[in-house]
């Protein structure tokens, strides 16, 4: 009931809203520690900001006029005005450290997702060998997030849940929350049309334009709140909380792994978009951050150690897995290792699709 | 001198307009009386020019930035580019600007007039530490702009440690900069030290001594930090020695620790000099005396102590310890009530005034009203709860303006208002300061109050590109940023006319009792022309408006020599020596 009076107050998609949706168990917490802080600043603001106008204009006096008063000091007034203050910034601070201790709680017997941020994107593990970009959630069960970065600090920011946590790299950071607002599903046709539309142009899945992923789901924003670099802006996913666990298993496995009857290259294409790879390489020919991937596969390149190396697959496959190994000429070395993170069939669904690309391939 | 006033049993103190050659602007001429001057008010406004220039171009930058965020496209910048404009606009706007605005301009110029000195106590430490800004400015901004720099003024690791941008050229830039801040800051405190004239004890200062003096402690026991810190953060860069990276065995959150420790104190650098000139503008203007003058001057070094002790506070979701966390949100809470006391104070001083709403008075209300908000809103960054909504966001952004921009450059405005008719011996037109004070606090606000609720609905800071539902925001905020230009404009004009076609400055065009208006506008080479009578600084009994001349005068109670007179007897006890 709560919940969805403040979603009401605060639709995500209008200008006017003053917060996002009220979606986690904190986030009503948080909103009410914010709406008493403001309360209070407002009313000494506003007791303030009379007393200024009020003086300025009543006090007002031709110039070389004498001040009706010279009074130049109170004690007692001037420890009233010291003291009164210091009750409410103590109230203040013991509300603020509570939540935040609950924050850092976490309940026993929590979902658990595993996170890895990287330059600029994420990678969500939910376990056994499935990894996806998008988080995906269970309403009303505690979820902890345990973080690490490949490579620059992050902070992996939910404002729906009012959950922020940095991602610092060699360390594991962790937060946890409960969602109790689940995302809505679109209806097949609305869900067809933008995949057709999608397909047809040829472009990524326009999160924006859509407001649903490609599976169907409505969905809060995760952003990065750490400054990270060049597309630190860019480096945004999406939270689904699924209604039911059965509906949530369903998405899951629908991700772990290749079934019998795709194809290597076309799950490879797949495995481009899902795992980060898009950041970084791209598949037209222009240059990003790394190679691309048009024309790479049976080319010959030359590396920053000065030596030459045919792109093949045991090159690439090095390149994924020890990706600091052999630095490709002109490029920084960035990349984080997948190692552990992509199955041999993967590695090989990559390859195939790198293949697909790639005029020289034989 | 003044023919206006004629109070019997008292005579009337007034000096006059300086003549032709006595004043410090005319006493020497040429360039190279200015470049090898030892005059700390010769320095002081060859600082304030180097601060404006700086201002100038950091606030183009941030026009820049605002125009670019139009379009959550993009198109004016690319990412690249964006992330090297808000670097260069926060790196220039600090270390160029906001930390020596007021104490190396103003200050320079005015602690040891106000102090009743001839000049602060080091004059050529004073001269090296400008020219040190000076190389170190231009270092700076050489290397910020030649060979791009993209971490953000903060440099935080591991980021500025494995960039390809320019990182170890800017900080030695900035390494640079401290040492000048350091050498002002010694310099202030030895001044204030020693050079008091008889009279002049701790508390018959001004509190825009009090608030130097605090600065100052802050300068010199903070700064160095900075220096050893960006020092590391090249050894690191170049020899990989470990203490930041990951990669290394190293850990970024202690980089933050060692930053903030420094940086933390720099925000009260900006800050407490602000206080100061609030205090001095409060007073005149209202021409009553300071209402809880030692509980200002107390709050101003309680600040700076305890600005000390909260640095951990910008690292609330770094992930450190919890009882770490805590301890820090509540020592951050307890700088808040020394800055709650100056509020209250400045109002009861206003209170049963004789308010003037001259440019500097219209300029401190605006202070009084944006630092309210930057204050205020502070409490919901201190707050552990809602910190970690907000963390990072453009809330954050919008309450360091408030404080930064609303309290550092308004504070700075208002006392260039202040004291230029001190400085250059000419008066301006009040209505341009007035109209320039509107345009200023308008803007402001329209540019930076939108950024509360950004931050409030969760968008983060140091975005290029962002979200559609941000747009409507974004777009007020750059029309308010707009207006701020103009009314910086005005302000500049409005200045600049009245060197060219002001009316000559009286002494003491305001009324204020504090020594330096106890000189000539333009103050004479040494400051005074005889040792000052050093009373209580905002005691207003004595001063009068002076109908017929427009000025005012101090009334001194004619002191009537009593005849020398032999005792009738001798006193009773002298005869009993004999």
């Amino acid at each position: 009931m709560l919940p969805a009076a403040f979603s009401l107050l605060a639709d995500y998609t209008e200008d006017y809203a003053w917060f996002p949706d009220s979606a986690s168990t904190f986030s009503s917490e948080v909103d009410w520690l914010y709406k008493v802080i403001t309360g209070i600043g407002f009313v000494f603001f506003v007791g303030v900001i009379i007393a200024l106008f009020g003086f300025a204009l009543k006090y007002r006096k031709a110039k070389g006029q004498k001040a009706e008063s010279q009074v130049s000091h109170n004690t007692p007034l001037e420890l009233a005005w010291s003291v009164i203050p210091s009750i409410f910034l103590v109230g203040m601070f013991i509300f603020g450290a509570k939540v935040y201790l609950d924050m850092r709680t976490v309940p026993d017997g929590s979902y658990e997702v595993g996170v890895q941020a990287f330059k600029w994107g994420w990678t969500m593990d939910y376990g056994r060998g499935t990894f996806h970009p998008e988080l995906h959630l269970l309403v009303n069960e505690p979820t902890k997030l345990t973080m690490r970065s490949s490579d620059v600090i992050h902070s992996l920011y939910v404002p729906a849940f009012r959950a922020k946590k940095d991602v610092v790299p060699g360390r594991y950071n962790y937060m946890w929350f409960e969602p109790t607002l689940a995302t809505e599903k679109v209806s097949d046709e609305d869900l067809a049309a933008a995949v057709k539309e999608t397909e047809e142009s040829g472009a990524e899945w326009d999160y924006d334009k859509y407001q649903f992923t490609p599976d169907g789901y409505r969905f809060y924003d995760l952003y990065c709140a750490e400054y990270c670099g060049e597309n630190h802006s860019q480096m945004q996913t999406v939270v689904v909380v699924h209604k039911t666990r059965e509906d949530l298993d369903a998405w899951i496995k629908k991700y772990s792994s290749r079934s019998d009857t795709e194809s290597l290259e076309s799950y490879g294409e797949k495995l481009y978009a899902r795992r980060g790879c898009s950041g970084c390489h791209s598949i037209d020919g222009s240059p990003r951050v790394g190679p691309t991937w048009k024309d790479a596969f049976g080319s010959m390149r030359a590396l920053t150690s000065g030596a030459t190396v045919k792109v093949d697959e045991n090159y690439l496959r090095e390149s994924i897995i020890y990706p600091k190994e052999k630095i490709a000429a002109g490029y920084q070395p960035v990349m984080p290792s997948y190692k552990g993170q992509l199955s041999d069939d993967d590695i090989d669904s990559m390859i195939a699709y790198m293949k697909s690309l790639s005029a020289n391939a034989e | 001198m003044s023919a206006g006033l004629n109070i019997p049993g008292a005579t009337v103190r007034d000096p006059g307009f300086p003549t032709e050659r006595e004043n410090y602007l005319t006493n020497s001429k040429g360039v190279l009386s200015w470049m090898f001057t030892l005059d700390h008010k010769r320095i002081g406004v060859m600082y304030l020019i180097g601060v404006t220039l700086s201002f100038a171009l950091g606030g183009l930058l941030a026009f820049a930035l605002r125009w670019h965020l139009l379009d959550p496209d993009g198109t004016l910048f690319t990412n690249n580019i964006y992330n090297q404009v808000f670097t260069l606009h926060g790196a220039i706007m600090v270390f160029l600007f906001i930390i020596p605005s007021i104490p190396a301009a103003l200050g320079n110029f005015l602690v040891p007039i106000m102090l009743g000195a001839k000049d602060v106590a080091f004059p050529r430490l004073n001269l090296s530490s400008f020219y040190l800004w000076i190389f170190g400015a231009i270092f700076f901004v050489m290397a910020l702009c030649a060979s791009g720099l993209d971490t953000g003024w903060t440099f935080y690791t591991p980021y500025s440690t494995t960039t390809d941008t320019s990182v170890i050229m800017a900080t030695l830039g900035a390494f640079i900069l401290g040492f000048s801040s350091i050498f002002t800051g010694l310099n202030f405190i030895v001044t204030i030290n020693t050079m008091r004239p008889p009279g002049m004890t701790w508390f018959r200062m001004p509190l825009f001594l009090w608030a130097t003096y605090a600065t100052s402690i802050i300068q010199v026991l903070a700064t160095p930090v900075l220096g050893i810190t960006l020092l590391l953060l090249i050894a690191e860069r170049t020899m990989h020695i470990g203490i930041f990276d990951p990669e290394y065995n190293g850990d970024p959150v202690t980089y933050q620790h060692f930053f903030w420790f420094y940086s933390h104190p720099a925000v009260y650098i900006m800050i407490l000099p602000a206080f100061g000139i609030i205090s001095e503008i409060i007073s005149v203007h209202s021409h009553k005396h300071i209402f809880g003058y030692r509980f200002i001057a107390y709050s101003s070094i309680a600040i700076a102590l305890l600005g000390f002790l909260v640095w951990g506070h910008h690292m609330f979701t770094a992930g450190m310890s919890d009882m770490t966390t805590i301890i820090f949100s509540a020592l951050t809470f307890t700088v808040s009530v020394p800055s709650a006391i100056k509020v209250f104070n400045w109002l009861a001083t206003m209170y049963k005034g004789s308010i003037s709403l001259t440019t500097p008075m219209c300029y401190a209300i605006s202070f009084i009203f944006l630092f309210t908000i930057g204050g205020l809103t502070g409490l919901h960054l201190g707050t552990l709860a809602t910190d970690q909504h907000l963390h990072d966001t453009y809330f954050v952004v919008a309450h360091f303006h408030y404080v930064m921009v609303g309290g550092t450059l308004v504070a700075f405005l208002g006392g260039l208002f202040h004291w230029w008719p001190k400085m250059f011996g000419k008066l301006y037109n009040e209505n341009g300061g007035r109209i320039s004070a509107f345009l200023v606090f308008l803007g402001f606000n329209l540019t930076f109050l939108p950024q509360f609720i950004l931050g409030s609905r969760g968008m983060p800071r140091r975005y290029a590109t962002y979200d559609p539902e941000f747009a409507t925001l974004h777009t007020a905020s750059t029309h308010g940023a707009l207006i701020l230009g103009i009314g910086l404009l005005v302000a500049l004009v409005v200045l600049l006319m009245s060197l060219v076609r002001g009316k000559r400055a009286s002494a003491n065009p305001w009324g204020g009792a504090t020594l330096e208006w106890n000189c000539t506008s333009p103050p004479p080479f040494y400051n005074f022309e005889r040792p000052p009578v050093v009373g209580d600084p905002y005691d207003f009994h004595d001063i009068e408006w002076d109908e017929q001349n427009e000025r005012y005068v101090t009334i001194e109670p004619e002191r009537k020599m009593v005849p020398e007179t032999e005792p009738a007897e001798a006193p009773a006890h002298a005869a009993d020596k004999q």
